[in-house]
């Protein structure tokens, strides 16, 4: 296994820094620029009605009366910019291995090495694992920074943003072992990532249309975003146990099926 | 023990055949050619083998482990070169050679240097900015690194310049010479007549020969050129059986002897002839009959 977490050192090194960067940088700017922003969100709220409803789904709960200054830092961690970074890096990870190789051509390299398809899948899970971390560490230290020049009442507590941070790995996670699934059953990494993009497009929406339309409500628990609720983790100061659960188990049942599904399959470049 | 040994190995895409009931045997130190036209199924062949390709039915084992559950174990006796080699940009044979070893458990740099330096190949290049030949000799000397029991080679001389082709035949005689195995598949028939000792023939994905070489040329067609003393005699000669004329030309005729050379002598000693010669056996002819599409050849069974 050294030889191929070599390779995926290798071979993600850079984008991983590049990354980790962009994430503290954009984390910097959103802690130091977003009390300012959102100081006035009730004459926003009600100047623009639409970005309610956006950052409730955002937030997965109402902002309205309770949104105090420390719940704004909420908004940090659901800030499509800081998601947006988070999800490109998974979609990009978790379909190198088997769609980008055999899109590639060189899975015929690396599966003519003795090595088994279980191992090779189960080093590019703890490759992502790694990284993921990495990424979202350095992002903090970002926050971390800029968070120290904030009025004391600002920042959450510490057991919170344990909290958060452990709920938008859980949720990388979930996303990630669900594309490593439909990695595992494409030969097309740009097919596969499309296919990923536009669940969780879809769950979002979903998760938007549940603020207003019971149906969607009635579903919104098929939503990733359902279960990654920083505000309400700030708000009742507690560990996101149940939503950490729920996220741990998808992870773990779409990363799953995609490892028997790449062991079972047949795998063609021609 | 057999390097290769699969039975009656069938795998369909769908409604497209890709090898129909394939069974082969290769010895330990054989030099094993497949060969076939493209589209054959050469490739699916050694795709199964790999473990790449789940077989729809039948089986395939190496050195008497199954290709598909115990595809792992089976790599470590085995160097493979894709027919299209796509590695990756940043790789560099040095680099390759500490992956490929640490996957491999054992340190394969030393050889790997050396072949680097026969095949005349820049260990530190990266591949992006190799030609398809050089990406095509790091292939091979990963390949070829660990000094495998069996080396696998499909269509390994494409891109290869005619010295390197050299390069790689000798390293494979010396291989075949040490009780090595090679199992090469190619299109080409020249390069598998000066290397193999054993061919099989695939075509529409089954195999339409598989024999000693000596034994495909004994019965390949030879070429026989007859000058006869008189035009009128050339003009109205009728072929024996074992042979079939191929064009008339003023007191010469040209035939394809497909019987042997006593049959064609004593047939001749009859005949008003100045001259007689007949060419060697044309493996070319055979092997083009074999590629031919009519659905008569390929019925043939081995």
């Amino acid at each position: 296994m050294k030889g191929l977490l070599r390779k995926i050192y290798l071979e993600i090194r850079w984008p991983v820094l590049y990354f980790s960067l962009g994430l503290a940088v954009i984390m910097w700017l959103l802690t130091a620029l977003l009390p300012k922003v959102l100081g006035d969100v009730h004459r926003v709220f009600d100047k623009i009605p639409f970005v309610k409803p956006l950052i409730t789904a955002l937030l997965g709960m109402d902002p309205g009366d309770e949104f105090s200054a420390e719940m704004m830092q909420a908004f940090l961690w659901v800030h499509p910019t800081v998601l947006s970074l988070v999800w490109a890096h998974t979609l990009m990870y978790c379909t190198r291995v088997p769609a980008a190789e055999i899109d590639r051509g060189s899975v015929d390299f690396l599966l003519g090495l003795p090595v088994s398809r279980w191992k090779l899948y189960i080093s590019e899970a703890i490759g992502f694992v790694l990284s993921a971390a990495v990424i979202l560490s350095v992002g903090f230290s970002g926050h971390l920074w800029a968070a120290s020049s904030l009025q004391p009442e600002m920042r959450p507590g510490w057991f919170a943003l344990f909290g958060i941070l452990s709920n938008l790995m859980a949720v990388s996670l979930a996303v990630g072992g669900l594309t490593f699934l439909i990695s595992a059953n494409s030969d097309r990494r740009g097919r596969a990532i499309g296919i990923m993009f536009a669940i969780l497009l879809a769950s979002f929406l979903l998760n938007f249309l549940a603020q207003f339309w019971d149906p969607a409500k009635a579903v919104s628990f098929l939503s990733i975003m359902e279960y990654y609720r920083p505000a309400l983790v700030i708000k009742s100061g507690s560990f996101p146990w149940p939503d950490v659960a729920v996220l741990f188990a998808i992870t773990m049942v779409t990363w799953t099926i995609g490892g028997v599904t790449f062991r079972m399959r047949s795998i063609c470049t021609v | 023990m057999l390097a290769i040994e699969t039975r009656e190995l069938t795998k369909g895409y769908g409604s497209r055949r890709g090898v129909d009931q394939v069974s082969l045997s290769v010895g330990a130190g054989e030099i094993f050619g497949f060969l076939g036209p493209n589209g054959a199924g050469k490739s699916t062949t050694i795709r199964l083998l790999l473990g790449f390709l789940k077989a729809s039915s039948g089986n395939a084992q190496i050195f008497g482990r199954d290709c598909w559950n115990d595809t792992a174990t089976i790599k470590h006796d085995v160097g493979y070169v894709a027919g299209d080699v796509r590695l990756y940009p940043w790789l560099t044979a040095r680099r390759a050679f500490q992956i490929v070893g640490e996957i491999r458990g054992q340190d394969v740099q030393p050889h790997g240097l050396e072949l680097a330096e026969r095949f005349q190949l820049e260990p530190d290049l990266p591949v992006r900015k190799m030609s398809r030949g050089n990406r095509q000799k790091v292939a091979l000397v990963l390949a070829l690194a660990h000094r495998p029991r069996l080396i696998i080679l499909d269509e390994p001389t494409s891109g290869l310049d005619p010295l390197m082709q050299d390069t790689l035949a000798d390293c494979l005689r010396e291989l075949a010479g040490a009780g090595h195995t090679v199992f090469f598949s190619s299109h080409t028939l020249n390069e598998v007549e000066a290397l193999c000792d054993r061919v099989a023939v695939v075509k529409g994905g089954r195999i339409v020969a598989d024999e000693t070489l000596a034994a495909m040329k004994s019965r390949a067609p030879r070429a026989v050129s007859i000058t006869f003393a008189d035009e009128s005699i050339a003009a109205t000669l009728q072929a024996p059986e074992f042979a079939t004329l191929l064009r008339r030309s003023g007191k010469d005729v040209q035939l394809q002897l497909s019987g042997s050379a006593a049959d064609l002598t004593r047939w001749a000693a009859a005949l008003p002839i100045t001259d007689l010669s007949i060419g060697q056996p044309s493996l070319e002819t055979l092997f083009r009959e074999f590629y031919d599409t009519s659905p008569a050849v390929l019925e043939q069974k081995p």
